[in-house]
């Protein structure tokens, strides 16, 4: 190993060598192709892990495959199903409500709890060593203990509830389930928000709150026009990362409901599509069509972080 | 100034209980036998005898353990391999923006795609070469499940170590591999650290891909986790007992490496 290494230090020394006689090695190590060499078992996942079912997603897509017989061209005809069925666009609106409304209160609660926990006190690290607990729970765990907490007769919810004068609410009614869904998720994931902000919140310099604090500016505006635009970055990350993983929903369906009471959100039609009623056809075009709404939200989410990181470095 | 501080106490213990009194729940309830637990009277929510029957059926009973095993055999083998890939990908990245941006998103972007369908050829696939059921094959299938995360935080904590410091080895003639083993390594190490960290936790806690990949051989605790909920209804002592004990390595994780993952949480883009 420290032969091979010599090799190419004297190489990298002396790299006006025309001789043309480089190894395989040395010209992957060399200038030109380094920082292609460090990604090629990247491309390699890439190619297996993304490519591979693309390609057999979008093959299948254009065909009728239920399992049972052998798959048959079938053009366009199951995208034209999906986008004529009322369900698939009810599932995308619903995993819209989700997607909305998740974000929405996490962002305000996580503002809230981390310009409260901005400053020192006693007992900080341990505090926030409690709130980070939610956060790294299998998702389905998280889910089933809920659904445990929020049953109609012996939930612990219910029961307090009822103590205070209140009546019990049926938490997976279709009238509630999306929301008490939807609020599981927020319990566990807005830590991840507190501490995101936090960070930015700490790392905003100091001097700039004095000067408005001396101008007389009110805790209010300063809010508004100092700190909130400076935390524009972290908010951009954390909705394009939640919007992300909220679109992929599927462990708290599995723990609570499984898309019933009106809760089947878009993975969970993909999956049921595919995996119980096995129509791959169906099924692959869904997952095309869901993966090209995904892909160009978040393209729009990324390039605008990417220009915002960008200017912030210049 | 008195009431401030009293307001900020109180908002800080209503925000613990919001986060950690469900926590606690979970595990006083797993201590209840289940006469204790179906009950709708108040009082049985404080007061009752403390039972181990749930952790003696969960240990006993059930195939905890060996799902505990597939699941840390299967967490610690695929983080290895997801930083094998990762670490000079993300390098490459932030020195060279290969790529120009684009295939860092096309990186980032494999995690869009919906689970259950990137499982379809897959299946099909590990059928074919026998790899279902296997905690092989789970563990390749978390390489791709972690990779783009991974290589998003590793991008920002590349970011973060100064140019100079390279160019400075270059001129004293060391080989690109040099420098990356002997000025870059040493620098991320720390970064690297909480990504193997949310790697390990991530695989730990995923469930679509053990769900449909997994049958008995491979169980992941999350599948065994699944399995309570029968025709007729949730065993809910047992959910309980299972919760509590599979949540454990991560709550551990969470609690004694808190300081590294929420640095890990900001990605680089914020210092400090």
């Amino acid at each position: 190993m420290s032969v091979r290494e010599n090799e190419i230090n004297t190489e990298m020394v002396a790299p006006l060598d025309f001789s043309g006689k480089r190894t395989l090695w040395e010209t992957l190590t060399g200038e030109k192709y380094y920082k292609w060499t460090l990604i090629i078992p990247l491309l390699l996942v890439l190619a297996i892990f993304m490519l591979y079912p693309m390609i057999y997603c979008l093959f299948y897509s254009f065909h009728e495959w239920g399992m049972r017989k052998p798959p048959t061209f079938a053009g366009l005809e199951n995208y034209r199903d999906v986008l004529r069925d009322s369900k698939f666009w009810l599932a995308l609106f619903k995993t819209l409500q989700v997607l909305v409304f998740s974000i929405g209160v996490e962002l305000v609660v996580a503002m809230g709890i981390s310009v409260m926990f901005n400053r020192e006190f006693r007992g900080q690290n341990p505090i926030r060593g409690f709130i980070l607990l939610p956060l790294l729970i299998s998702p389905l765990a998280v889910s089933m203990m809920w659904n445990f907490f929020l049953q109609y007769d012996f939930g612990v919810i219910n029961l307090t509830l009822n103590l205070i004068g209140l009546p019990k609410v049926l938490w997976f009614s279709p009238k509630w389930a999306l929301y008490t869904i939807a609020m599981i998720s927020i319990w566990q994931w807005t830590p991840f928000s507190i501490f995101v902000l936090l960070a930015g919140l700490k790392s905003l310099p100091r001097d700039m709150f004095e000067a408005s604090r001396v101008d007389g500016a009110s805790a209010w505006y300063t809010f508004w026009k100092i700190t909130l635009p400076n935390l524009v970055p972290l908010i951009m990350i954390i909705v394009l990362l939640r919007t992300m993983w909220l679109i992929r929903l599927f462990d708290p369906l599995y723990g609570t409901t499984r898309g019933g009471a009106g809760t089947e959100l878009l993975d969970w039609q993909v999956y049921r599509e595919t995996f119980v009623y096995f129509d791959i056809g169906r099924g692959s075009s869904m997952a095309i069509i869901s993966l090209v709404l995904t892909l160009v939200v978040c393209a729009i989410m990324f390039r605008q972080l990417m220009k915002v990181l960008g200017s912030q470095e210049g | 100034m008195k009431i401030k501080s009293v307001a900020f106490w109180l908002g800080t213990i209503i925000v613990l209980l919001i986060f950690v009194l469900p926590l606690m729940w979970m595990y006083l309830t797993s201590i209840k036998a289940n006469a204790d637990i179906y009950s709708t009277s108040i009082s049985k929510l404080f007061v009752f005898s403390p039972t181990l029957e749930n952790y003696h059926h969960l240990f006993f009973k059930t195939g905890f353990l060996r799902e505990f095993w597939n699941t840390l055999v299967v967490a610690v083998s695929s983080t290895a391999l997801v930083m094998a890939v990762s670490l000079p990908a993300a390098y490459s990245f932030s020195r060279y923006n290969t790529g120009h941006g684009h295939l860092l998103f096309i990186t980032i972007s494999t995690r869009m795609f919906p689970g259950a369908v990137a499982a379809i050829p897959f299946f099909f696939g590990f059928k074919a070469l026998g790899l279902l059921d296997t905690t092989f094959g789970l563990t390749i299938l978390y390489l791709y499940f972690n990779m783009s995360f991974a290589i998003f935080l590793l991008y920002g904590f590349f970011r973060e170590i100064p140019v100079e410091l390279e160019q400075a080895a270059m001129i004293d003639g060391h080989s690109q591999l040099a420098i990356f083993r002997k000025v870059i390594f040493p620098l991320i190490k720390p970064g690297a650290a909480i990504t193997a960290i949310f790697c390990l936790v991530f695989s730990w806690n995923e469930f679509l891909f053990a769900f449909l990949f997994t049958r008995t051989a491979a169980r992941t605790v999350n599948i065994g986790l699944s399995t309570f909920w029968t025709a007729t209804g949730m065993n809910w002592g047992a959910m309980a007992g299972c919760t509590a004990a599979a949540i454990m390595p991560t709550l551990a994780a969470a609690w004694f490496m808190q300081r590294y993952i929420i640095r890990g949480l900001t990605f680089g883009a914020v210092k400090g």
